[in-house]
């Protein structure tokens, strides 16, 4: 077939075709690589970094889920500067994350815990404030706990993707920057149609379906490797 | 060395208000020959053999970007002046601004000419709302006398954001978006503005433009190093007896700039290229200015022996936190760790395992960071660990 792409992904010879991002050629061949913010089918967000490979003859790492692959590119998705580039995504992350995993709905099925674990990530090495918003737990559908948001972004382009007014959007600068409902109101009982498109998304506990009196948390085991 | 004025030729000699006064100078006559005389090819090829590179921070050579967006398909081709100048330190930009518009303007439509654009926008830094009825007059003026030719030329406003000069995160703004920065590829020059090819420059970078087309390439490089072609213009601040704008041919000396020119004392340190630039010690004074050593955008703020290094490194850190826009996670909240840290060094409570911590911090911010922001931000951190350690290991908590 023409149109094919060669190139090598940690020393293996590889093939894509035009179009076709480093993230899917590296998945089509089995290597995995750790996202937070991608999303399959929907445009690629860019914002968590944690995707980051090295590829040869670039000056930084190149995030893999929005960059293109390239005739003769020799990647690297796992090299000791990758490995250590992504620990301390994590740990930033972490680092004004509340301490409350033990408490937390999600903890059992959080894709942020997951990526923790298996870059190996105890306490993180770093130390921010802690944001401290107000859990909203107004709506029936959906709860909101901002205090947890990694920032990922997976909610605003999901909402978005559905094509009706966006009910989430991005304020603020910095640090302090925020996935806000409206503008900046907490999700009142009114909001949204009960699609769980964000929800489900939502690779850490702030967004999450109320607990119904007498019904356990979702119990599936973590799985932690090592 | 003295100053060299090629980019400032015009300052302080014609009326900014009179299309007549530049026009006596000579001023729209590389416009003419390009429009009659070159095709857009040989506009671009002229700008590429000169050697002239970005002058708003990166450096990237004008001519590449150019003929990237010569040879784009795109029905609608846009040029933006980058004039927001944000970067801590520096005033040029203002300073050609208010002193000549019109080499500037002629220099976007040479640029519009190059690439096949009838669109171009200047986007205006907030706190230079005070130069809008200047620059726009001077546009009405070139419109007059015919020089548009049918090219629009716009000005945009910016509201204040440090990132918005950034060049991805200045078109979302131009589209009415929250300004942040796009990863990339794709590139401006085959998808910018409105997903359209796009060419931005910083103001000075198009001042170069009419010079060079009307003496030609090889006259320009004969100025410079390899590397680093014509002059650059300075913003020199901080400890020292003549702030203000100087134009000097690169590679000279920083010494130069700081103790000549400038006629700073006691010179401790100097912070080259602003918030993201960098840090040299006095005895690093004889640094070529040139890409090849230290340059960014040409502000140089000097500090004198009275001044203490990790409060301007934490001032430093701050600015940049606030002014991240907060879409990656190295940058929004590595900034942050780092303005912490440096907080308490600054108080005299730090800790030597935090310094460690800082050194792998900054190494993911420069490999990971989605822009030039949060990539640089480091780069005050790690300098100022290199040449003044002590002053951080003397701020341990005992
Ligand atoms: C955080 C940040 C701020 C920037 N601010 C400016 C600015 O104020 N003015 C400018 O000309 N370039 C600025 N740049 C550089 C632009 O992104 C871009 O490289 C430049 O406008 C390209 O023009 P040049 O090639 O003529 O230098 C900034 C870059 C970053 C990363
Ligand atoms: S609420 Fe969840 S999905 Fe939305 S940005 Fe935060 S972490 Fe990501
Ligand atoms: S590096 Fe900083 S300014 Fe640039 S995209 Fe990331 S958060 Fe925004
Ligand atoms: S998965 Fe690529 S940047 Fe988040």
């Amino acid at each position: 077939m023409e149109n094919k792409i060669n190139l090598t992904i940690n020393g293996k010879e590889v093939t894509g075709r035009p179009g076709m991002t480093i993230l899917e050629v590296a998945r089509d061949n089995g290597i995995d690589i750790p996202t937070l913010c991608y999303i399959q089918d929907l445009p690629p967000i860019g914002a968590c970094r944690l995707c980051v490979v090295e590829v040869e003859g670039s000056r930084t790492l190149v995030g893999s889920c929005h960059t293109p692959v390239a005739e003769g590119m020799a990647i690297q998705t796992h090299s000791p500067k990758v490995i250590a580039t992504r620990k301390v995504l994590v740990e930033l992350m972490l680092a004004s994350h509340p301490d409350a995993c033990l408490i937390c709905d999600k903890a059992n099925i959080c894709e942020l815990r997951r990526i923790a674990a298996d870059l190996e990530i105890g306490l993180p090495r770093f130390r921010t404030r802690k944001h401290y918003f107000p859990v909203e737990d107004e709506n029936t559908d959906m709860v909101r706990d901002m205090s947890k948001c990694v920032q990922c972004r997976r909610c605003v382009i999901a909402c978005k993707s559905k094509g009706d007014e966006p009910l989430f959007g991005m304020a603020y600068r910095g640090f302090d920057s925020k996935v806000i409902h409206g503008y900046d109101q907490p999700l009142g009982s009114e909001a949204c149609e009960d699609c769980d498109a964000c929800i489900d998304i939502c690779p850490s506990g702030a967004l999450r379906k109320p607990r119904r009196a007498g019904e356990e948390r979702a119990a599936k085991a973590l799985i932690i490797k090592g | 060395m003295p100053q060299k004025r090629v980019v400032l030729k015009n300052c302080e000699v014609i009326d900014p208000k009179r299309i007549d006064s530049h026009l006596e100078s000579g001023g729209f006559k590389a416009l003419s020959k390009a429009r009659g005389e070159m095709t857009p090819e040989q506009i671009t090829n002229e700008v590429k053999a000169s050697g002239l590179r970005g002058r708003g921070g990166a450096g990237f050579p004008c001519g590449i970007k150019w003929d990237g967006a010569r040879t784009a398909p795109g029905a609608n081709k846009y040029v933006i002046c980058n004039a927001d100048e944000g970067e801590v330190g520096t005033f040029k930009d203002r300073y050609i601004l208010e002193k000549d518009p019109f080499t500037l303007i002629e220099g976007i439509l040479i640029a519009g000419q190059a690439i096949g654009a009838k669109q171009g926008y200047i986007y205006l830094r907030a706190e230079y709302h005070y130069l809008l009825d200047h620059l726009q007059s001077a546009i009405d003026q070139a419109k007059q006398k015919g020089f548009l030719n049918g090219f629009s030329l716009e000005i945009r406003e910016g509201v204040g954001a440090y990132i918005c000069g950034e060049e991805s995160a200045l078109m979302d703004s131009i589209e009415g978006k929250r300004g942040e920065a796009r990863y990339r590829p794709p590139f401006p020059t085959t998808s910018g503005l409105w997903g359209q090819p796009t060419i931005i420059n910083n103001v000075e970078t198009l001042m170069n433009i009419p010079p060079i087309i009307l003496n030609g390439a090889d006259w320009f490089s004969q100025m410079g190093t390899e590397r680093s072609k014509g002059t650059k213009v300075f913003s020199v601040s901080g400890d020292v007896a003549r702030p203000g704008v100087y134009e000097i041919v690169l590679g000279s000396p920083l010494r130069e700039l700081v103790e000549e020119l400038a006629m700073a004392k006691d010179v401790k340190m100097v912070q080259i290229g602003g918030a993201t630039g960098r840090i040299l010690p006095y005895d690093k004074l004889d640094t070529p200015l040139a890409f090849e050593a230290v340059l960014g955008a040409g502000a140089v703020t000097v500090y004198n022996e009275s001044r203490d290094v990790i409060d301007i490194v934490h001032r430093t850190m701050e600015f940049l936190a606030e002014e991240s826009c907060g879409k990656c996670t190295p940058c929004r909240q590595g900034t942050e760790v780092m303005a912490e840290v440096l907080d308490k060094f600054h108080k005299g409570e730090g800790s030597l395992k935090e310094l460690q911590n800082l050194e792998a911090l900054s190494s993911a911010m420069m490999l990971s960071s989605l822009c030039g922001l949060g990539q640089a931000a480091p780069n005050a951190v790690m300098d100022s660990l290199q040449y003044f350690r002590n002053d951080y290991e003397s701020r341990v908590a005992k």
